[in-house]
C-alpha cells in the first residue's frame, strides 16, 4: 500500500461525476432551505400565538419534525405517504410519486421545524421596549415586524441559522436511500465499481468540506455586513484602507473560520 | 385500517424491540467513546504548543465539515486497510463490523464537538482555580479530576445535551452500512406488512420519546452539577423540584 491512500488518476477521472453529484447536493440543499424558511414563518406565528388551538398544532409539528431522525422522515414520506389514498389519487401525487419530490418534502419539513425554533428564539430576543416604543410612535404592526423586529432578529439568530444550515447540508447525505444520486451516492457508486475504499469517499468529503466552508464564509461575511455600524465606531478607518482588502482580510477571515 | 393479527403484531414488535436494543447500545457506546475522547482532546489541546493547536484545528475543521455518513462509510469500507497499515500483520485480519464502524465514526466526529465544548468551558473557569490547585500542591491528575473538570462539566452541560440529542438523531445512519438496528427492523416490518406509515411513525415516536425522557434526566443532572454554586435560599426550591 502506498503512503498516500488516494489514487490521483481515479480521482481525476471521477471528478466530473462527483461534480454532477455535488450539483444535486446543492440543489437538494437550496430548494428545501427556501421552502423551509417560507414555511417556518407561519408556523412560528402560530407557535407564538396566545390561543392554545393555534399554538398546540405548531408545537406538535416542531416536536415531531425536529425530534424524528431525518432518515426516518424520509422513509415516512417516501414509503408511508403512498399509503394515503387521498394523496395517491390527488394531484399531489406528482410531487409524492417521485423520489426527488419526496426528498424535497422531507427535508423541507425538517428544516421548517428547526427554523421555527430559530425564528422564535430570535424574535423573543428582541427587547420588548423597542417594540413598545414603535407602537407608541404609531407604527403599524406589520411595519414594526418588517422594519424593527426582523432586522434585529436576523442579527440575533444568524449564528443559530448558520449552525442549522451547516448541519442541514450534512444531513442531505442520506438521500441516496431513495435513489437520488447526490455526492454521497456517486462516491458510493465509484467504490462499488473500483473497490477503492479511500479515493471516492475522500474526494466526496473534500467537496462537502469545501461546500460547507463556503457557506460558513458566506455567513461570516453576512454577519460582518450586518454589524458594519458597530465596526466603524470602534476601529479607526486607517486599518481598513481600500487597497488592503485582499490578503489581510482573507487571512483574518480564515482565522475566524478555523 | 390495519389487517394484522395480534400474533403478527407481537412478532414484529419483538423484532423492533431487538432492533431498538441494538440502536440503544450503539448510541450509548458511541456517546461514551466520544465523551472520553472529547474530554481528553479538549484538555490536551489547551496546551500552548503551536503544533498541537494546528493539528486540533485541522482535525476539528475536517470532522465538523464532513457528513457523518461519509465518515461511517470510510471506516466501514476502508477500516481494515487502515488498521493493517497502522498495525501491520496484527491488524490485517480484522474485519470491521457495521457496529464498530459506527462507534468509531461517531466517536471521531462528536469528539471534535465535545472537545470544543470542554475547551470553551475550561477557558471560562477563573484562573484562580488552577493557581489555587498549584499553590496547594495538588497533583495534576487530582486537579483535573476533582477541581477543574467537575466545574467545567457544569458549564459544558447545555452543549453536551445538544450533542446528545443530535447524535441520537444520527444513529440510524449506521443502518445504511448494514447494521440491524431499530430502523432496519422497521424497514423490514414495513416491507413485509405493507404498512410503512404505521411502522415508520412508530419508530420516529420511539426516538422522540427517548430523547424527551433523557432531557428530563439532563435537568436532574444539571441540578446536581449546580449544587456547588447554588445559593442557600435557592436550595429549598431546587430540592423540591428534584
Amino acid at each position: 500500500m502506498s503512503a498516500l491512500p488516494v489514487d490521483l488518476d481515479l480521482a481525476w477521472r471521477s471528478l466530473p461525476e462527483l461534480l454532477a453529484g455535488l450539483r444535486v447536493t446543492v440543489l437538494i440543499t437550496v430548494l428545501p432551505l427556501m421552502f423551509g424558511l417560507a414555511l417556518a414563518f407561519p408556523i412560528c406565528f402560530a407557535r407564538m400565538a396566545e390561543r392554545r388551538w393555534q399554538s398546540l398544532p405548531a408545537e406538535i409539528f416542531v416536536v415531531f419534525f425536529r425530534g424524528a431522525p431525518l432518515l426516518i422522515l424520509l422513509y415516512v414520506v417516501y414509503y408511508g405517504f403512498g399509503q394515503i389514498a387521498l394523496l395517491r389519487e390527488g394531484p399531489l401525487w406528482l410531487l409524492f410519486g417521485s423520489p426527488f419530490g419526496c426528498v424535497i418534502v422531507a427535508l423541507t419539513l425538517n428544516h421548517a421545524a428547526y427554523m421555527t425554533e430559530v425564528l422564535r428564539g430570535s424574535l423573543l430576543a428582541v427587547p420588548s421596549g423597542i417594540v413598545e416604543a414603535s407602537e407608541a410612535l404609531g407604527i403599524s404592526r406589520r411595519h414594526i415586524f418588517i422594519w424593527v423586529k426582523m432586522p434585529l432578529a436576523i442579527r440575533y439568530g444568524l449564528k443559530a441559522y448558520q449552525n442549522e444550515v451547516v448541519s442541514f447540508v450534512k444531513g442531505t447525505a442520506i438521500v441516496s436511500v431513495v435513489t437520488i444520486t447526490d455526492l454521497t451516492a456517486v462516491a458510493n457508486g465509484i467504490f462499488e465499481q473500483t473497490y477503492d475504499p479511500f479515493t471516492p469517499i475522500l474526494c466526496a468529503a473534500a467537496l462537502y468540506w469545501a461546500f460547507i466552508n463556503l457557506l460558513r464564509i458566506g455567513f461570516e461575511l453576512w454577519g460582518r455586513w450586518l454589524a458594519r455600524h458597530q465596526r466603524e465606531e470602534d476601529s479607526p478607518r486607517t486599518a481598513e484602507a481600500p487597497g488592503r482588502f485582499g490578503l489581510r482580510r482573507l487571512s483574518r477571515l480564515a482565522k475566524a473560520m478555523l | 385500517m390495519t389487517n394484522l393479527s395480534p400474533a403478527e403484531i407481537a412478532g414484529y414488535l419483538r423484532q423492533l424491540g431487538e432492533g431498538a436494543l441494538v440502536t440503544l447500545e450503539l448510541f450509548l457506546t458511541s456517546f461514551a467513546a466520544a465523551f472520553v475522547l472529547g474530554v481528553l482532546i479538549g484538555v490536551v489541546t489547551l496546551s500552548r504548543s503551536r503544533i498541537i493547536r494546528a493539528v486540533w484545528r485541522v482535525y476539528a475543521s475536517i470532522f465538523m465539515g464532513v457528513p457523518s455518513l461519509l465518515v461511517i462509510f470510510l471506516i466501514y469500507y476502508g477500516g481494515s486497510a487502515m488498521l493493517s497499515a497502522v498495525l501491520g500483520e496484527l491488524g490485517a485480519g480484522v474485519d470491521i463490523s457495521p457496529f464498530g464502524a459506527g462507534v468509531a465514526a461517531f466517536a471521531a466526529v462528536y469528539a471534535a464537538y465535545i472537545a470544543e465544548l470542554v475547551r470553551g468551558a475550561i477557558d471560562n473557569l477563573p484562573k484562580g482555580q488552577f493557581e489555587g490547585a498549584r499553590a496547594l500542591a495538588i497533583p495534576p491528575l487530582v486537579m483535573w479530576g476533582k477541581v477543574i473538570l467537575p466545574q467545567a462539566m457544569r458549564l459544558a452541560l447545555p452543549g453536551l445535551v445538544n450533542v446528545w440529542s443530535f447524535m441520537l438523531k444520527e444513529t440510524p445512519l449506521v443502518s445504511l452500512a448494514g447494521l440491524q438496528d431499530l430502523v432496519a427492523s422497521a424497514k423490514i416490518a414495513a416491507g413485509a406488512t405493507k404498512e410503512p406509515f404505521l411502522f415508520f411513525i412508530a419508530t420516529a415516536l420511539v426516538f422522540i420519546a427517548f430523547s424527551a425522557l433523557t432531557l428530563r434526566l439532563a435537568t436532574v443532572l444539571e441540578i446536581r452539577l449546580d449544587r456547588g454554586v447554588r445559593r442557600p435560599d435557592a436550595r429549598a426550591s431546587a430540592g423540591a423540584q428534584a
